[in-house]
């Protein structure tokens, strides 16, 4: 019953009642990682459902998350400890002079709520540091965003500089934006293109699958 | 009269532009972008450049998305390209004088249907508040949201009168508009009504304007084609619409398209009766000046003008 009410108050966006819905069921001895799993999880994959289906478009998937994030940050520290991210790691971030994250964040709550360790870098990512964090974090994914003709080249220019470093037949990389499609990501030999977040989500699981 | 207004008043079928802008001109040019950006002689003298290199139908005064937004209070960042920082401060920098300027030289130099984009009211206050919060806004505050357009429908209400009285015409770029955003239920709520009325204002004067809406706006087409505007700038041109519409080449196309590609995306684009061909977005900065070429070269060969 609490999971299904949880899951509704993702959907509606209702904060509060998620907060108090998580609270109530740790004082009842809940299992932290079935309020996630059973709860959260499945009310913002719903959210993401409706989005696919344009039933909600994005103030509603940005609100829904934010009360997603209200849960989930209360159950977080409590299954840190019990193994529930999956192994594989996914960096996302929007590349330089872009500072257009919504899609982004968008992609990050819902590739977390599939259990995909999630790095985070942020918009307007310098490439250098760009860089520098895939070669430390050695993610299986590397998630780029663009929403400008200005800056959709950084993309390419990150592809290259993965490849001169020898880094890029370690990683996955992914890219999504509006001004790019799937010609355009063949074209700078990226793994793939999601042309929304659900997509995304989609995309890394068939990689990571692979 | 010009084909632009010909194609608009169904004598010829078909017009080219693709959305050529400073940063593409001062690219070509080895001129650093910013100082076009900050310099309404050095945009006139860009796009100048590129409308005489390519003879394209008509010109685009566009520097960058966040002139109006600036002037407003927004930190924006020229280097290397158009970066809005944040939402808006109390710090202002108006860099609509220099559109003006521009958008004056070029009307007195060039004999061709001269448009000066503008960014619509909806859009203009997504950036000032920072897009995401303005969405949530959208929600979670519906007053607020109004009122915020309110505010910047009065801001952008005077600078079209400053640019109708150079008889310029005007093309208003409205992105966060787009259905990829927000419901047809939203743009009908929240957007369509500023962009009306300063299309009110264009055709009052007898110039042109055009809508550009980039992303998704099928299920807003029947809206967009009662605003009354004479272009629609749209990424899928196939619906039918009565309003002309502008586009038909993909961003990655003109950007990596080979000629065959590109002449298969402008053949398809022409299967249209009137239209002008354009690129969906705006021309990547390096963007081959040969791919721009053939996009007008397949265009005149196919319409026969």
């Amino acid at each position: 019953m609490v999971f299904e009410e949880l899951k509704r108050a993702i959907i509606d966006m209702d904060d509060k009642m998620c907060k108090q819905l998580v609270n109530e069921a740790i004082k009842s001895r809940i299992a932290p990682l079935d309020i996630l799993n059973k709860g959260l999880i499945p009310g913002i994959k719903e959210v993401g459902e409706l989005f696919a289906r344009k039933e909600y478009y994005v103030p509603e998937v940005l609100l829904a998350s934010e009360t997603f994030y209200t849960g989930f940050n209360i159950v977080k520290p409590l299954i840190k400890s019990q193994g529930n991210v999956k192994k594989t790691k996914v960096v996302i971030g929007v590349v330089e002079g872009d500072i257009h994250d919504i899609g982004k964040n968008i992609v990050r709550v819902l590739t977390e709520a599939s259990g995909y360790e999630v790095v985070d870098l942020g918009k307007d990512i310098p490439t250098k540091k760009l860089i520098d964090i895939v070669a430390k974090e050695k993610p299986d994914i590397l998630a780029l965003s663009s929403l400008m003709t200005t800056t959709m080249m950084r993309m390419k220019e990150i592809i290259n500089i993965l490849e001169n470093k020898k880094l890029r037949n370690k990683i996955k990389v992914i890219i999504g934006g509006a001004p790019v499609n799937e010609a355009f990501a063949k074209k700078i030999k990226a793994d793939g293109y999601g042309k929304d977040a659900v997509a995304a989500v989609r995309l890394i699981e068939r990689l990571t699958s692979e | 009269m010009s084909r632009i207004h010909n194609v608009i008043s169904k004598q010829e079928n078909t017009a080219v532009f693709p959305l050529v802008c400073a940063d593409h001109c001062a690219h070509l040019l080895n001129i650093n972008f910013s100082e076009v950006a900050r310099d309404g002689e050095k945009l006139a003298y860009v796009l100048t450049y590129g409308y005489r290199l390519y003879g394209y139908d008509m010109v685009l005064v566009f520097s960058d998305p966040y002139v109006e937004a600036q002037s407003l209070g927004c930190p924006v960042r020229l280097e290397p390209f158009p970066c809005l920082l944040g939402p808006k401060s109390d710090k202002r920098l108006d860099r609509t004088g220099e559109i003006i300027r521009a958008a004056e030289i070029l009307k007195n130099t060039l004999d061709v249907p001269l448009f000066v984009s503008i960014k619509g009211p909806f859009s203009l206050a997504s950036f000032l508040f920072g897009i995401g919060d303005f969405l949530k806004m959208l929600v979670r505050n519906d007053k607020e949201a109004r009122y915020a357009i309110e505010q910047t429908t009065e801001f952008q209400k005077t600078y079209i009168e400053r640019l109708l009285s150079l008889k310029v015409n005007i093309f208003i770029g409205d992105p966060v508009a787009s259905t990829s955003v927000i419901s047809p239920e939203m743009f009908a709520k929240f957007a369509y009504t500023p962009l009306k009325v300063l299309i009110t204002m264009v055709r009052d004067k007898g110039l042109l304007s055009g809508i550009h809406i980039c992303g998704e706006t099928r299920p807003i087409l029947h809206i967009l084609d009662t605003l009354g505007t004479d272009i629609l700038s749209i990424e899928d041109i196939t619906p039918e619409t009565r309003t002309l519409k502008m586009g038909g080449v993909s961003t990655g196309t003109i950007l990596y398209g080979d000629t065959n590609k590109i002449s298969e995306e402008v053949k398809s684009a022409l299967s249209e009766p009137n239209l002008i061909v354009s690129t969906s977005c705006d021309v990547p900065v390096d963007t081959s000046p040969e791919n721009i070429k053939t996009i007008i070269r397949i265009a005149r060969e196919i319409s026969g003008n």
